[in-house]
Parts: structure tokens; C-alpha cells; sequence
């Protein structure tokens, strides 16, 4: 049998999507740990262990500040080296609602460095929290986490209140160009999606998940930790959806940390 | 170093959908037009650090330079005709500041002595006047019980006091006319049980302190207490047994081989599957959330989820519900009382409440209801229940030994919620809000979800013998309970706090929330503090059970109350209660004529509050974290068919499922009780076996909200009770847990009384052996045969949407029919669980209508029906008989054998298309009827802004 990559599944005050994120690592292949941020502050748990990395969603310390800020800066703040080093071998980091708020936060998103905060995710344009699923369109990139999703669109719920993906002008153009933005969300005719509710949160150009430049960090704001079995779909009694559309993204994981 | 303050704000031009929910609000909740343009700006405070330390947290922490400006000791925003900044009152707890120091001090920020935040709110708009802004600020935005405008810079943040000292109430002396004093607004106890323990003092030889008294008050409140419930009763001269003895004897009788634990732990517990449980509890919050909506209704989620993990030796908390009774939300102003608040704020406040607590703590919500009457004005009915997940073999409540540690875990004691079990127990008065300001508090849902994290680890291990929350009462309440068989001895000085100041019986009662106390053997204790510090849980050991059945209490080694637990627990007497009871009057009978415009009457129906789509509430909500959810609120083509239950499988990867529902109509509690209970425990399972539960396997909890127990309410209430009584008679499905709240009355300073429409709120959790044999509620396909399967008279159209609309008399409520409806929902389920039903979807308000329409909406179908020649199509439609079920099956599967024995009738078919039509009567738009029924809830919550639709960008 082929090894398991372990996969660090960080948690902290907050995080509260931390099971079912590591049981869908679980599925795909992987050897799920959940490591407490102060575990790694005290040196007891070292991410240099671990071939996959993931953050998942929650509010973290209570989203207060911003959201996934206060845990962004005790990341930056303690832990800024090993998360670098982390990301320049090259090793898959996720990022999920929470979590991709964080990496925004932390600055590995968009840019792959901790020293420079360049998007954000603000509130959303309807005022709250919202939950409901959505359609999500995979651009063709190469983000390791999507091979082989190019062109499909993929049904995830989105869970949050602060999802709105913003950046200047000239970070959207550089970010695009460099094919970075991995998921868009969908309108009816699985086309990018500008108006609510399609779009749930008013984000420019549609952007519901993106990578960093080398493609092996991503964050998106919808969950695919919460399809990655048949009944999880509010529909799955109106018909066949295929494989649990979350499914495809962990084993990609999986099977990248597997070949590094 | 005094204060620094910063503020920030998104960069000019950026959108500020904060400000945009006020301007929402001004416009249409408060109507005030020249309000042109709304901003908000977050404002910070540190005491203690450098201008330079400041403008490092501004940079690193509160400002983003992508979105957001900031400035230091001066205004943000310059440009606005008003500027006001709303913050917490000094005391009131903000979760935020403990975020704000820890950042300060990852950033090596030292020397910061205490952190505040607030938002400002800048009014634009030329014609915007004083008076706007102050009805503005009232009405909307400043809640005086918690919050406050700042109308200077403060001089500290910090909160200062030194301990009062514990006083030595002379109660030996006191005469009836002093005991009654000293009982008024602070401890709600009556002249019998003051004079009682005044004589349990003069037998004492001692005057007592305010801690003993106050744990008296508390522990024999109506909240803790329950001493209606306890009462032995006159019922119209004839004595009957307690309501809560004839609850459990019922209980008893039915037998049912799943209970693990009823009545006797925090929550309610049956047997799962694969060695687990799941156990239930359902809570109301009434009181709090009637005088600051939001902190009650959070710290009333908090509570109950206490409640959950305080079961056993420690449960997982799965699943959230949510119920509340208002008066409309359009109600005038004038009409509301006196010290009460006004319904949309209510509505509002109560549902972020909620939604903050249940989505930050990481528990689905995804079962409840909002129901409306005008006469909710002066108190709303707000009941939150949760779920949990424990093994069997710790379901059992444990039991504290001698010699155990008692150890409080998560938050900090503060003057919050005192007189918070007393208060629950008073009635609601124009003093109320007055009075009892430090009964609410702001919760604090991250606090709580790391000690729920603590918890399940320390019990997964086996290292808790005992645990339970502490709630109404505090450590009075916990502790006592807790060491009620063997007492216990406590070292108040030990409890951590939030701030100093506080006197020994303010410590001892206070209902801070996010504490639990566990019963800890001495060589367990290392490994539950490293576990707590593990996960930023403090952790204190407060002192140790003990074997001389004494309460004693200590603040630096000198006693502030020493209580025999004999006397504590045992020394109030039983009640004898007088209660009288006279039928309901027989109601005119409802007339038969037809309305004119069967569209619109339709639609009317549709877009009645009780009826209405309740979705913008729910997608506030989270209902899929945990990964859980295997039939969410609303499902459907468009996902807005509503689902009568919610089906969770709890253990990942298994098939096994809990099913969660309820059922309330405070209309027919009023207008009869014991149907409006039958109806309300018949909807409670109904809507749990329209998703396939199995009603054997299903068990029930009980909620009653009624007016102070005078003798006709309290008759009243006796017949509800009986209601549930025969109900768990006749269908086997017991009650295993239960909270009854008393207080549901408001008496004005001018004697006006309002007597608050009485709630039974019964919800239903069960087990069902495979998602897989469950249904949704919307139509699958177009051709299918439409069933109506369950017994109505349709005639008794009493308490039903379509007579309140039309202001026609309704004759007889629903009289369900208990001798047929077992039978109704053992075929309905089998029907499921054979798969031969491919939707089900069971009847309430709005009658068949509804329920017809509803199913039409989440299939994205129309039905085409025909209404029998001998009945009267209103009645047909509109009547409101729960029990009943419309089920559509495939056109080869033939209902009359699926049904065979049980009342059901061939309703019509389901059709492709935009109608529903009956033949010979008429055919209505679904667009039309979905508008209607959308569109209610989507203006209070102002949905309708959601999206960029009509926003000039
Ligand atoms: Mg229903």
C-alpha cells in the first residue's frame, strides 16, 4: 500500500469545520492530524511533517477585527518561517472560507509571501451571513488542486459573511493574466456570475477561489468538505450529481503530495 | 499613558454594506426619508501603549490598506451632516477585547492595560434633522441596556471597584411587610416561602447572610424550582396530581425500550445506533430577549448548547433549532407597550442573536419556525433547543463523590445576568427594563466553543465524573445541584474574573456564560488542566464535594453561606395550586360562502406571517457545517421548497440518521387548549414522519409558555398538559424532557394587563435507520398521483389563517383524532421506508393550500386537483387539521393499496406548467403565489438589497 500524505489540519479558537475537512482528506486518500496553532508555537508539532497543509473554516478567534485576521497575524507573527518554507517546497496548502480569509490575511494569497497584504475579502454586499449552494465554475489553470476539473462546474455550499473578494484594479489584472483565479462563481448558464444570488457576496470578477502564483495554494470561500458524500447535496433526491463534486480537489492533494 | 483611539473605514467609495442595512432600516422600518446615505467606522481603543505602538495595531491589525483608511485621535469620517458612535456599556462584556489584546501582544505590542471597540455611524443627507437622529439612535441602532452613545472620550477603560463586603440580612426581626420588601423585584419569592426562611433562620440561631438568601431565592424560583409544575392542583374543586408527575407517569406507562434518560439530566437522552445516543433539549429565553433581543437570544443559544454538553459525562453538540413568537413587525408603534420593544427590531435582533452564537460556535441551524400575534407585543416567545451526540456508556448523569475536585472551565465570572433565574420568574412590568439591566449580557459563542472542545476531549478520556452548565444561578445553582446528595465546600476567592469588584453573593450568582463545572477525581486533575491550557480554556479548581451534606461557602476563609442541602433542596413545600377550568364557548360555525377572487384569496393565504416563506431568516444561518445535513430547510429545483424535518447523520460515513422537529400554534393554545396541544404534539411528529422518521422510534419534548399562573390559566395549562398526557397514551411517544416558563404576562403601570397567548411547543427527535429511505418535500416529476392521507373535519376552520384574514368565525379548532392518527403515521412512514413515495410533505397553517403550493414551489411543478362535490372547497383547502399528509407517489403505484386502512383521499396529479388548478373552481399563477409568499420576510429583512437589483451602481 502507498503511503498516506499527512495532512496538518490547523485549528485554533473558532475553527469549527476542522472534522469534516479532515474526514474528506480522510476519503481522498490522505492521514488527516488536527494540530492547534499552539502546538506548532511550542514547537511540539512541526509543519516540515506534514505533506498537506489546510486551514479550514470557522471563525477564528470570532472573526474579530476582520475575518481570519487575528489568526493571520499569530501566524505571521510566530510561525512566518515554517508556513514560507512550507510553501516554497512546493507542498499543497488549502485554504477553505476561514481559511482562505487567512491566507488572504497572511498575504500567501495572492502573492505566495507573508510580507505584503495585496486582496481582500469584505463584507458581504448583502449585509450578512449568508448559506446557501452554489455553482461554481473551474478555470482552466495550473493549481494542482483542480487537475483535471477545467471547464466544469461544480455545486458547493457557501457559508459566510464576509466573502467578497476585492483587490485593485491592477492585483485583478495581474491576477488574472497570471491565471491565478481558480474558481469563479456561476450564473445559469454556468458563465461567471455578477448578480446575487448566484454571486452571494458581490465579488469582482466572480472570484470565489484563487492560487498563488505556482498554483499550490489555494483558497476559495464555498465548501468542499461539505460534498464529499452523496446525501450532503440538498437535491441528491432529484437525481444523479456524479461523485461528490468535493471530492476531486482533496484526492488531487493527495495524489500531487504523494509524487513531491 | 492615557487613551489612543483609532478608527477605520473603507476607503471612499468603496460599498459599506453595514451602513447599508441602517439605511435599509431608516427607510423602512422607521420611515424617516431624508436619510440619504449611511456610513459606519470601527472604532478602537488602548489604553496604556505609545501613539507609535497605536499606529503599529492600526497597520498590522485593524486597517487594511487595500479597502480601508484609518486615523489616530481624530475623526474618519469628516464629510457627514451627523456622526454618532454607539459602544458597549462600561461592564458589558465585549468579546472583541480579548482579540485585540492577544493581536497586540502577538505584534509584541507590551504594556496595553485594556482594549475597547465601537462603531460610529455618519448620517448624510441634507434635510436630516436632531430629532431624526435621535429617533434613529432609540429606535434602531442603541439598545440603553447594553450599549450607550459615547458623547465624550472616556477617561479609562478600565473597570475599577473594590469587593463589597457580605451583609448580614436581619431576617429574624422582620415582619411580613419587611419580608415582602426585601423579596420585591430581586428575589420573586412569596410571603409563605420569605416567612419560611425567615423561621429556618430564627431555628438557627442566626441572622443570614445575602448569599445564603439570594441561593434560597434562586433555587426556589419558579425557573429552577418549577414549583407550578410541582404543585399539587384543584381543578374546578377536584384535586389532580402535579402537571409534572402526570408528564413522567406518562412517560413511564409508554416504556419505550430507546430511553437512556428522561427528566433527570440537563437534556433528555435515547438510544442511537453502533453504542451511541443522541439527546435533546429545548430552552426558552423569553425574558432576556424581550429587553435586549440580541444578547438574549445569543446567551439563550448558549445556554441550551450548555445544556447539551452538559449531559452525561459530556455530549457533542450536532444541531440548533429555533422558534419565537412576535407581533407582526408592522404594528404601530403606539400599540406597543410601555417598556417593551418594538416587533421588527424584536425579529431582527433575536434572529442575528442566534445566528451569531450558532454559526460562530459551529452548530447547524436548521429546524425552526416564527409565528405572529398581535398579542406577543408586549413579550415575545423566543425557544431555542439544541442536540447532542455521546456514547451510551456515558449517558448516564453522573454523580459527583466525596472528595472530587470541582472544577469551573471557559469563561470568566462578571456582574452579568444576576438575578437572571429570578428574573426568568417575575412578570414583565414597565420596570422591567429599568430594573433588571444586569440581567443581559452579550454572548460569547468562541469562548464557549473551546470549552466544548476541552470538554469532549476530557471526556473522551474518561476524566469527568460529573458535569453540568452553569445557567440560571450561576455556581449557586451548579454547585448546589451538583453536591446536592453529598455537599460541598467552595472557595469563592478562587473563581477567576472578569474584573474586581464584585461582592462574594454577586460571584456566587452571577450567570456569566461559557462556564461549565465538572466533578473531578484529585488524580484526574493534572490531565484536564493540560487539556484546558492546551486549548486556551482556563481552568480553576473552586473547591471539593464533600460527605456532610452542607452548601458551605467560603471568601477567604470567612463562611458567606453555610445551607444544609436537606433545607436547600428539599425545605419548600409542595404548592396546592386552585385552578378553574370552563370549555371554550362553541364558536359561531365558519361560513360556506366562496371569496370572490380565488387568486387572490390564494395568495392572501400565502403571504400570511404564519404562513409565509421563512428563508432569508434561515440562510442567515449555517445548516451545513458538521457536513451533517442529509435533508437541509429548503430543498427543490430552486432550493426554496421547504422541508418539514431535518434528517443529520451524526456518524461519518453511516447511513443512520436523527431526525429533529416540532410543532407550535399559540392561536389554538389560547382558543382551546387541549386541541391546540393535540395539534401541536400531532404537527411536532407529523412533520418528522412527512421525512420518513419512524413514529416508533421517535421521543418527544415539551415547552410550555404560559401567562402567570392564575386559577384559569393555570387551568388552562392542565388541560394542555392533559393534552400531551393522552397523546404519549395513545401513541406511545414519550416525553423525556421538558422546561415550563411562567411569566407570560405584563401588567403596565396604568394596571393595563396583557396576558401573552400561551405557547406548548412540543418538538420531536428520533432515529431513523437509512437517509436513503427519506423524502423531501417537492414534487419529483410531472404525472405523479397526488394523496391526501389522514382524518379532517374540515369544517372546524377555528384558529385558521384564512378565517383570521377574512375576520370570519371559524367554528371547532382541529379536534385530532387520536384513535386514528397513530395508524395515519405508521402508514405513511411504511409507505416511505417501502420507497414508494417520492415526496410528502404533512399539513399546517394554510391548510392543504399551502401545503399543495409549497410542494409545487420545490419541484418547479403545478398540480392540477379536484375538490369532492360534497365538501366545501374553502374548508377543503384552507383547514388546518394537523396529522394530515399530502404524499405523491409514481402513476403505477397505487395509493388506495399503499393506504389501504387508513382515511386517505385521491387528490389529482401533479403537471408540468405554472398553475395550480381545481377543477371547476380555478387555476392560479405559482409565480404569482410564490411572489406572495416570498415577499413577506424578504422586506423585514430586506433581501430585496441584497443584490446590486436597482441600485444605480
Ligand atoms: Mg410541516
Amino acid at each position: 500500500m502507498m503511503k498516506k500524505p499527512r495532512v496538518c489540519v490547523l485549528r485554533t479558537d473558532g475553527t469549527n469545520c476542522d472534522r469534516e475537512t479532515a474526514r474528506a482528506f480522510d476519503l481522498a486518500g490522505g492521514a488527516p492530524q488536527m494540530v492547534h496553532v499552539n502546538q506548532l508555537r511550542t514547537g511540539e508539532e512541526k509543519l516540515a511533517a506534514y505533506q498537506i497543509m489546510v486551514i479550514p473554516g470557522g471563525f477564528s478567534y470570532g472573526d474579530d477585527v476582520h475575518s481570519g485576521k487575528v489568526l493571520a497575524v499569530e501566524l505571521t507573527s510566530f510561525l512566518k518561517e515554517q508556513l514560507q518554507e512550507f510553501v516554497t517546497a512546493g507542498k499543497p496548502l488549502l485554504g477553505i472560507c476561514n481559511g482562505f480569509q487567512v491566507l488572504v490575511r497572511t498575504g500567501l494569497l495572492p502573492g505566495g509571501r507573508t510580507d505584503e497584504i495585496s486582496a481582500a475579502l469584505m463584507a458581504n454586499d448583502s449585509g450578512r451571513f449568508e448559506c446557501r449552494w452554489i455553482e461554481l465554475l473551474v478555470e482552466n489553470n495550473h493549481c494542482l488542486f483542480t487537475r483535471g476539473l477545467a471547464g466544469r462546474v461544480l455545486s458547493f455550499q457557501a457559508a459566510h459573511g464576509e466573502g467578497k473578494f476585492f483587490a485593485r484594479e491592477d492585483t485583478l489584472a495581474a491576477i488574472e493574466q497570471a491565471g491565478q483565479v481558480v474558481f469563479r462563481y456561476a450564473g445559469a448558464g454556468g458563465g461567471p456570475a455578477g448578480n446575487y444570488p448566484d454571486n452571494p457576496n458581490g465579488s469582482l470578477h466572480a472570484i470565489a477561489g484563487i492560487c498563488n502564483p505556482g498554483g499550490t495554494v489555494l483558497g476559495l470561500m464555498p465548501h468542499p468538505e461539505r460534498f464529499v458524500e452523496r446525501t450532503q447535496h440538498p437535491n441528491w433526491r432529484r437525481g444523479e450529481t456524479g461523485e461528490p463534486h468535493g471530492l476531486a480537489i482533496f484526492r488531487n492533494a493527495v495524489h500531487y503530495a504523494r509524487e513531491i | 499613558m492615557g487613551i489612543t483611539t483609532v478608527r477605520v473605514t473603507n476607503r471612499p467609495g468603496l460599498r459599506d454594506p453595514a451602513g447599508e442595512d441602517v439605511l435599509y432600516e431608516i427607510r423602512h422600518a422607521l420611515g424617516i426619508a431624508p436619510v440619504e446615505h449611511v456610513r459606519t467606522a470601527r472604532v478602537y481603543r488602548f489604553e496604556g501603549i505609545s501613539e507609535k505602538d497605536a499606529r503599529l495595531l492600526a497597520e498590522k491589525l485593524l486597517a487594511e490598506d487595500v479597502f480601508e483608511v484609518y486615523t489616530i485621535n481624530k475623526p474618519v469620517i469628516t464629510d457627514a451632516a451627523s456622526v454618532v458612535e454607539v459602544a458597549y456599556r462600561p461592564g458589558v462584556m465585549n468579546p472583541e477585547a480579548a482579540s485585540l489584546s492577544k493581536s497586540a501582544r502577538d505584534l509584541g505590542v507590551t504594556g496595553l492595560a485594556a482594549a475597547a471597540s465601537s462603531r460610529e455611524y455618519a448620517f448624510y443627507g441634507g434635510g436630516v434633522t436632531a430629532a431624526d437622529i435621535e429617533t434613529i439612535l432609540d429606535r434602531l441602532l442603541v439598545n440603553p441596556t447594553v450599549e450607550t452613545v459615547m458623547r465624550a472620550e472616556p477617561d479609562t477603560l478600565l473597570i475599577s471597584g473594590r469587593p463589597g463586603e457580605t451583609k448580614i440580612i436581619p431576617i429574624r426581626q422582620m415582619d411580613d411587610a419587611a419580608l415582602m420588601d426585601l423579596s420585591r423585584d430581586k428575589l420573586f419569592l412569596n410571603l409563605e416561602e420569605m416567612r419560611l426562611i425567615r423561621d429556618y433562620f430564627i431555628s438557627r440561631r442566626r441572622d443570614a447572610t445575602d448569599c445564603e438568601i439570594e441561593t434560597l431565592a434562586q433555587t426556589w424560583s419558579e425557573h429552577c424550582g418549577h414549583k407550578t409544575f410541582k404543585a399539587e392542583l384543584v381543578v374546578n374543586g377536584r384535586k389532580k396530581e402535579p402537571l409534572l408527575k402526570r408528564l413522567q407517569q406518562a412517560t413511564a406507562r409508554a416504556g419505550h425500550p430507546l430511553v437512556l434518560s428522561a427528566f433527570v439530566d440537563n437534556s433528555g437522552v435515547m438510544e442511537f445506533y453502533h453504542g451511541w445516543a443522541v439527546c435533546g433539549k429545548v430552552e426558552t429565553h423569553n425574558s432576556p430577549s424581550a429587553i435586549e433581543p440580541y444578547g438574549g437570544a445569543m446567551t439563550g443559544s448558549g445556554g441550551v448548547f450548555r445544556d447539551i454538553m452538559g449531559t452525561g459525562q459530556g455530549a457533542k453538540v450536532i444541531a440548533s433549532t429555533d422558534m419565537f413568537c412576535f407581533a407582526p413587525p408592522d404594528i404601530k408603534p403606539e400599540a406597543i407597550p410601555p417598556g417593551c420593544l418594538h416587533p421588527h427590531y424584536l425579529l431582527r435582533r433575536v434572529v442575528a442573536g442566534v445566528r451569531d452564537y450558532g454559526n460562530r460556535m459551529g452548530i447547524p441551524t436548521n429546524n425552526g419556525s416564527v409565528h405572529f400575534h398581535r398579542d406577543f407585543r408586549a413579550k415575545p416567545t423566543v425557544i431555542v433547543g439544541a442536540y447532542g451526540l455521546l456514547p451510551v456508556s456515558r449517558a448516564q448523569k453522573g454523580r459527583a463523590q466525596p472528595g472530587d475536585l470541582v472544577v469551573v472551565i471557559g469563561g470568566r465570572t462578571g456582574r452579568d445576568g444576576i438575578h437572571g433565574a429570578t428574573f426568568s420568574s417575575g412578570e414583565m412590568t414597565h420596570r422591567t427594563t429599568e430594573v433588571n439591566a444586569s440581567a443581559v449580557q452579550i454572548g460569547h459563542p468562541i469562548e464557549e466553543k473551546r470549552t466544548l472542545d476541552a470538554l469532549l476531549a476530557a471526556a473522551e478520556e474518561g476524566l469527568i465524573r460529573a458535569v453540568t452548565d452553569c445557567g440560571a444561578g450561576g455556581f449557586a445553582s451548579a454547585v448546589g445541584e451538583m453536591g446536592a446528595e453529598t455537599g460541598v465546600e467552595v472557595r469563592l476567592e478562587q473563581a477567576p474574573l472578569k474584573y474586581q469588584g464584585l461582592s462574594p453573593w454577586e460571584i456566587w450568582l452571577s450567570e456569566s456564560q461559557e462556564r461549565m463545572v465538572l466533578a473531578v477525581a484529585p488524580e484526574n486533575l493534572d490531565r484536564v488542566l493540560a487539556i484546558c491550557r492546551g486549548l486556551n480554556v482556563e481552568a480553576t479548581v473552586l473547591g471539593a464535594f464533600a460527605a456532610h451534606r452542607r452548601l458551605l461557602v467560603t471568601w477567604h476563609g470567612t463562611v458567606v453561606c453555610d445551607l444544609e442541602m436537606e433545607f436547600l433542596h428539599h425545605g419548600l413545600p409542595r404548592r396546592r395550586m386552585e385552578a378553574c377550568w370552563q370549555p371554550p364557548e362553541e364558536a359561531a360555525a365558519p361560513l360556506t360562502t366562496l371569496p370572490a377572487n380565488w387568486t387572490e384569496a390564494y395568495g392572501r393565504v400565502m403571504a400570511h406571517l404564519n404562513v409565509c416563506s421563512k428563508e432569508p431568516i434561515v440562510r442567515m444561518y449555517d445548516h451545513g457545517v458538521q457536513g451533517t445535513n442529509g435533508l437541509p430547510p429548503f430543498s427543490g429545483l430552486h432550493g426554496d421548497g421547504p422541508n418539514d424535518a431535518v434528517l443529520l447523520t451524526p456518524l461519518p460515513g453511516r447511513p443512520e440518521a436523527v431526525v429533529i422537529s416540532h410543532g407550535l400554534n399559540p392561536v389554538l393554545n389560547r382558543s382551546d387548549p387541549y386541541y391546540g396541544g393535540l395539534w401541536a404534539a400531532a404537527e411536532a411528529v407529523s412533520n418528522a414522519v412527512a421525512a420518513g422518521a419512524n413514529p416508533e422510534e421517535m421521543v418527544l419534548i415539551d415547552n410550555f409558555i404560559w401567562p402567570f399562573p392564575d386559577p384559569e390559566s393555570l387551568g388552562a395549562l392542565d388541560r394542555a398538559v392533559d393534552a400531551c398526557v393522552d397523546f404519549v397514551d395513545t401513541t406511545g411517544m414519550p416525553f423525556i424532557s421538558g422546561k415550563d416558563s411562567l411569566s407570560s404576562t405584563y401588567r403596565g403601570a396604568d394596571g393595563t394587563v396583557i396576558k401573552i397567548p400561551p405557547v406548548l411547543c412540543v418538538s420531536a427527535f428520533g432515529r431513523v435507520p437509512d437517509i436513503n429511505r427519506t423524502v423531501s418535500a417537492d414534487f419529483k416529476g410531472a404525472g405523479n398521483k397526488i394523496t391526501l392521507v389522514g382524518k379532517r373535519t374540515v369544517s372546524e376552520m377555528g384558529g385558521s389563517v384564512y378565517c383570521d384574514l377574512y375576520g370570519q368565525p371559524g367554528g371547532s379548532p382541529p379536534r385530532i383524532d387520536l384513535s386514528v392518527l397513530t395508524g395515519v403515521l405508521t402508514a405513511v412512514h411504511r409507505a416511505i421506508a417501502a420507497g414508494k413515495v417520492l415526496a410528502c410533505h404533512d399539513i399546517s397553517e394554510g391548510g392543504l393550500a399551502a401545503a399543495l403550493a409549497e410542494m409545487c414551489f420545490g419541484g418547479g411543478l403545478g398540480a392540477a386537483i379536484s375538490i369532492p362535490a360534497a365538501e366545501n372547497p374553502v374548508h377543503f383547502l384552507f383547514n388546518e387539521t394537523a396529522g394530515c399528509f399530502l404524499v405523491e407517489t409514481a402513476p403505477d403505484t397505487d395509493p388506495a393499496a399503499l393506504f389501504a386502512g387508513v382515511p386517505h383521499q385521491m387528490l389529482g396529479t401533479t403537471v408540468a406548467g405554472d398553475r395550480i388548478s381545481a377543477a371547476g373552481l380555478f387555476s392560479v399563477s405559482l409565480t404569482a403565489l410564490k411572489r406572495a409568499w416570498q415577499e413577506p420576510m424578504a422586506r423585514i429583512f430586506g433581501s430585496m438589497r441584497a443584490g446590486n437589483e436597482g441600485r444605480g451602481e
